[in-house]
C-alpha cells in the first residue's frame, strides 16, 4: 500500500458538491482513472479517502487536501495527469506527493471573500469597530450543544482593501485542524448582529492551508 | 445572465448540485455549431429523472448528432420554484443554463400518469403557453411526449403538439431531420405538424376530432389535414445493434437509481393481462450475451460507478441469463463492483441462479405472486403456481434467507373476499413452510412483507374493458386483508385508495380530462405522486367545476364494441386479442408465454414473421 497525497482545487460548478457527496465523487473519479485503489480487507471491502478538513458548501478553494492510497508504486504527475483527465468540471489535481506531515499538523486556513455593501464606506468603519472590539462573540455549535465563544483573538486580517464602489476584499486566517475549527460564517454572523448596513458576502473561497508557524501545510 | 441570477439563490436551496449541471458525462457544445436544441424534461426532481434509463439513451443518441444539442430539463423542488416564480428564473436546461423556451423541441417522457400536472407546472415555469393552441405560429417551441403514457395520450393531447409513440432512438432523429429541413425553408408551426405527422410514430393530437354519444362515450374520430387514421408505434427491429450509451451523465447528488444500468432484454414474453408494459413493449427482443457483458464494462469504465444493474422487464426470461451472470458476477467481483438483479420470476428461479445471486447479496427477496389464489392467479394469467412459490421460498430459506418480500394486487377482475383471504393464507403457509425446514437459518425468525397495491386498468392490456372497484370496496378489502394475516410475522403495506382512483382515470381518461388537469393544476396540484403533496380534495373539486363524472373513467365497465379513447393508436397488439385475453380471463383460462406458443397478438405484423427461431 502506497500512502499519498493530493492538493485539488474546487471552483465553478464544482463548488456545489456537498462535502458528503464529494467522497462518492473522488471514488467515481478514480476509478474512471484506472489507478489500482486500495481496499481496505474484510467484509465490507472499501477504499480509503480522506479529506483533511470539510469546505463548506459554496466556497472555492485552492488548496483541498485528499489522502488516499494505491497498491502500487506511480510517478506522482502521471496518478495526477489520469485524475485529471476524468475529474468533473471544476475541479482539477494541483499536485500529487508522499504524506509529509501528520493531518494533525493542520491549525489554520486562510480565506478570501468580498463584502458588498451599496454603503461600503460605513460597513467598513464598522468591520473595523467589531473586529477592534474587546470581544466578538459569537454562538457556535459543537458537539457539546451550542456555545457562545470569543472569536476575536482567533481572527488574523492578512489583507483587506475595498475594491471599486461597493467592494471590501478581505482575506482572513482562523483556527482549522482536528482541534479548533472556525468558520468564516462566524465572522458574517457577527457583523450581521453588529452592523445596521445591509452587506452580502460574496466569492468566498478557501486560499490556504497552514501549519502553527504560517508555513503551508502542503 | 441566468447562471448569475440563479447562482444568487442557489446556496438557499436543499441540494443545490441538482440545479447547476457540470456533471461528469454531461454535454456541453457550442450554441453557434447547433441546429436545433432539444430539452429533455422529466416532470419530476432531478433525483428521480436523472433515474429513467429513456432519458439516458436518447441523450447520448442526440447528442451525438454533432448539429443536434440534448440537454437536461427536471421539475425544482418546492424550494427553488418558489425562489424561480420570485426572481422570474424561467425553467432552464442544465448544460446550458439557457431558458427551455427558446429551445426548438421542448420533450417530456410520461412514465406515471400522476406526474401529468408537472408537465404543466414546467411549462407554466418556462413561460411556455400550457395549451398547444396558445403558441406561435412560428416553428419553434414544438412540445413533445413519449414514453409508456403516450399510449393513450388523450388526456394531455391539448397540451402537447406531437406525441412519439413506441421506442424513440430512431424516429427522435427523423423528427429533428425534419424540424431541421423545414426550420431553413422557412416553414410554419402548422406545416411542420403537417410533415411530422407522415413520419411513423408520429401523433398530432389537433389533427384528430372526437365526436361524443349523448351517454358520454365515443361516437366517432374524423382526421384533418390528411393525418393518418391509425398511428403505428415505432419498434426497434435489431435490437442487439440498436444505440446504447457508453457513458452516462454521473451526478453529484444521490438519485433513486444511482448506479450503471444495462438494457438486457425489450418486451415481455410472459402475457400477464394485467400489466401495460408487457403488452406496449412488444414484441420481446434480446440482446446477446456479449454485448451486454461489453456494454457493462464500458459503462463502469466510463462512468467510474462501483454498483451495476440489469433492467428489462423479466432479466430471467433472457435465454443466455445464466451465461451473463457466471461472466458479469466474475468481473464485477474482480473490479469490486456490486451486481444488483431485479425483475426475478418465481417460476424460474432456480438454485443455480440462487447460488449466483447468493454471492452478490443476502438481504431479502422479493417475489410477486399478485394474487392470493390459483384461480384468480389464472384469471389475470401470472403464470405461476403455489408449489413453484413455495419451492422458491423454499431455496430461499434454505439458502439463510430469512425475510420475504410479497406483492400482491387487490381488486383483480373476479376476484371476491376469498381471493384476499387468501392472500393471507398464502402468507401462513410460507411461514408454516419455514418453521417445517430443518436446514433453516439457526435461531431466526421468518418475516414476509406483503405490499398490496389497488389494481388499475389500463389501456392496451386484456382488463382494458375492466373498470376498476369502487372505493368503497378497495377500502373494505384492505380492512379484510389486514384482518386475516397473522400479524406477528407479517407486515403489510397498501397504497392510499386515492392514488389509484385518480391514476386508472387518467389512465384510460380522454380529450376531455385536459380541462380537469389544468383545474386541478391551477388549485395547485402538483407532485401528485409524492404523497405529501398529493390533494385528492382539489382533484375532485376540478372534476366537478368540469362536470367531468370520475366513475364514468374509473369504474364503468366497457363493452368489448365501444370505441376507447386510444383505438386510433396501433401498438401491433389488436383488439381482437385483448377480447380474446379478457374472456380467457373471466374464465380463468390461462395463456402460455410467447416461447412456449404464439399467441397471435397481432405484433409480428409489424416485425414480420415469429418472434423466436
Amino acid at each position: 500500500m502506497i500512502r499519498l497525497r493530493a492538493v485539488f482545487e474546487k471552483k465553478d460548478r464544482a463548488k456545489y458538491i456537498s462535502h458528503l457527496d464529494l467522497n462518492r465523487c473522488m471514488l467515481r473519479t478514480f476509478r474512471r482513472s484506472g489507478l489500482p485503489i486500495w481496499y481496505t480487507e474484510g467484509f465490507h471491502s472499501h477504499p480509503y479517502f480522506s479529506f483533511a478538513l470539510a469546505l463548506s458548501l459554496g466556497y472555492e478553494s485552492s488548496c483541498e487536501i485528499l489522502d488516499f492510497n494505491l497498491n502500487e508504486e506511480i510517478p506522482f504527475d502521471e496518478i495526477r495527469d489520469r485524475l485529471n483527465a476524468v475529474m468533473p468540471y471544476g475541479m482539477k489535481i494541483i499536485s500529487v506527493g508522499e504524506q509529509v506531515q501528520k493531518i494533525t499538523a493542520i491549525a489554520k486556513a486562510e480565506y478570501n471573500f468580498s463584502i458588498k455593501s451599496e454603503d461600503i464606506t460605513g460597513l467598513v468603519t464598522d468591520i473595523e469597530n467589531l473586529l477592534n472590539g474587546k470581544e466578538i462573540l459569537v454562538e457556535k455549535k459543537t458537539k457539546k450543544g451550542i456555545q457562545t465563544v470569543d472569536i476575536k483573538p482567533y481572527i488574523e486580517v492578512v489583507t483587506c482593501e475595498v475594491s471599486g464602489a461597493d467592494t471590501y476584499n478581505m482575506t482572513v486566517r482562523l483556527p482549522a485542524g482536528t482541534q479548533k475549527n472556525y468558520n468564516p460564517s462566524l465572522i458574517f454572523t457577527a457583523l450581521k448582529d453588529f452592523t445596521e448596513i445591509p452587506f452580502e458576502v460574496t466569492d468566498i473561497k478557501r486560499t490556504g492551508i497552514l501549519c502553527a508557524d504560517n508555513r503551508s501545510f502542503v | 445572465m441566468l447562471r448569475e441570477k440563479i447562482e444568487k439563490y442557489l446556496l438557499d436551496v436543499q441540494k443545490p448540485s441538482r440545479y447547476i449541471g457540470g456533471e461528469v458525462g454531461s454535454i456541453i457544445k457550442d450554441k453557434s455549431e447547433i441546429d436545433v436544441r432539444f430539452a429533455f424534461c422529466f416532470p419530476d426532481t432531478y433525483d428521480i429523472g436523472m433515474s429513467h434509463l429513456g432519458m439516458k439513451i436518447l441523450y447520448s443518441l442526440t447528442n451525438e448528432r454533432k448539429n443536434y444539442w440534448c440537454e437536461r430539463c427536471f421539475a425544482p423542488s418546492e424550494d427553488f420554484e418558489k425562489i424561480m416564480r420570485e426572481n422570474d428564473i424561467p425553467l432552464y436546461a442544465l448544460e446550458s443554463l439557457d431558458p427551455i423556451k427558446d429551445f426548438d423541441f421542448i420533450g417530456f417522457t410520461m412514465q406515471y400518469e400522476l406526474s401529468y400536472t408537472n408537465v404543466l407546472n414546467m411549462l407554466d415555469l418556462a413561460g411556455i403557453p400550457i395549451y398547444s393552441r396558445d403558441r406561435t405560429e412560428e416553428l419553434t417551441q414544438i412540445v413533445v411526449a413519449g414514453g409508456p403514457c403516450v399510449c393513450n395520450p388523450e388526456p394531455l393531447a391539448d397540451f402537447f403538439d406531437l406525441f412519439i409513440l413506441g421506442e424513440g432512438e430512431e424516429v427522435n432523429l427523423e423528427l429533428m431531420d425534419l424540424y431541421n429541413k423545414m426550420k431553413k425553408q422557412g416553414a410554419s408551426r402548422k406545416d411542420f405538424l403537417r410533415e411530422a405527422c407522415k413520419i411513423q410514430g408520429i401523433y398530432v393530437p389537433e389533427f384528430y376530432k372526437f365526436s361524443y354519444k349523448p351517454d358520454g362515450t365515443i361516437e366517432k374520430v374524423e382526421t384533418t389535414d390528411n393525418a393518418p387514421a391509425l398511428v403505428k408505434k415505432r419498434i426497434i427491429k435489431e435490437f442487439d445493434k440498436v444505440y446504447y450509451p457508453e457513458n452516462f451523465v454521473v451526478p453529484f447528488t444521490e438519485i433513486v437509481h444511482d448506479r450503471v444500468s444495462v438494457e438486457v432484454l425489450r418486451g415481455c414474453l410472459r402475457g400477464c393481462r394485467f400489466c401495460q408494459a408487457g403488452f406496449i413493449y412488444r414484441p420481446f427482443r434480446e440482446k446477446k450475451a456479449d454485448t451486454i457483458v461489453n456494454q457493462t464494462r464500458c459503462l463502469c469504465e466510463n462512468t467510474g460507478y462501483d454498483e451495476v444493474s440489469l433492467a428489462s422487464l423479466s432479466t430471467s426470461d433472457h435465454s443466455e441469463i445464466t451465461p451473463i451472470l457466471s461472466e458479469l458476477i466474475e468481473y464485477t467481483a474482480d473490479e469490486k463492483i456490486t451486481l444488483s438483479l431485479p425483475s426475478l420470476r418465481v417460476d424460474n428461479f432456480s438454485e443455480e441462479l440462487l447460488e449466483k445471486i447468493k454471492r452478490v447479496r443476502k438481504s431479502g427477496l422479493t417475489f410477486a405472486p399478485e394474487a392470493g389464489t390459483q384461480r384468480l392467479r389464472d384469471a389475470i394469467n401470472k403464470n405461476v403456481t403455489e408449489e413453484e412459490i413455495m419451492n422458491t421460498c423454499r431455496i430461499a430459506f434454505e439458502g439463510g434467507y430469512t425475510a420475504v418480500k410479497l406483492y400482491f394486487m387487490m381488486g383483480l377482475p373476479t376476484e371476491t373476499d376469498d381471493d384476499i383471504k387468501g392472500i393471507a393464507e398464502l402468507s401462513q403457509r410460507i411461514i408454516d413452510l419455514y418453521y417445517s425446514l430443518q436446514n433453516k437459518p439457526k435461531g431466526k425468525g421468518v418475516q414476509i412483507s406483503i405490499s398490496c397495491a389497488t389494481f388499475v386498468p389500463k389501456p392496451f392490456t386484456p382488463f382494458e374493458f375492466e373498470g376498476q372497484d369502487t372505493r368503497e370496496m378497495i377500502e373494505h378489502k384492505q380492512k379484510l386483508l389486514l384482518d386475516s394475516v397473522n400479524r406477528k410475522r407479517v407486515k403489510v403495506s397498501y397504497h392510499d385508495a386515492n392514488v389509484s382512483i385518480l391514476e386508472v382515470i387518467l389512465a384510460k381518461g380522454d380529450r376531455r380530462l385536459c380541462d380537469v388537469i389544468y383545474t386541478a393544476w391551477k388549485k395547485g396540484c402538483k407532485f401528485d405522486s409524492w404523497s405529501e403533496y398529493f390533494r385528492f380534495d382539489k382533484w375532485v373539486e376540478a372534476f366537478g367545476e368540469c362536470g367531468v363524472d370520475m366513475s364514468f373513467y374509473a369504474n364503468r365497465k366497457i363493452p368489448y364494441d365501444e370505441i376507447l379513447p386510444w383505438e386510433h393508436l396501433d401498438y401491433y397488439v389488436s383488439k381482437e386479442f385483448f377480447i380474446r385475453e379478457n374472456k380467457k380471463a373471466h374464465g380463468f383460462e390461462t395463456t402460455p408465454h410467447c416461447r412456449l406458443r404464439c399467441t397471435g397478438c397481432g405484433v409480428n405484423r409489424e416485425t414480420g414473421g415469429k418472434c423466436f427461431d
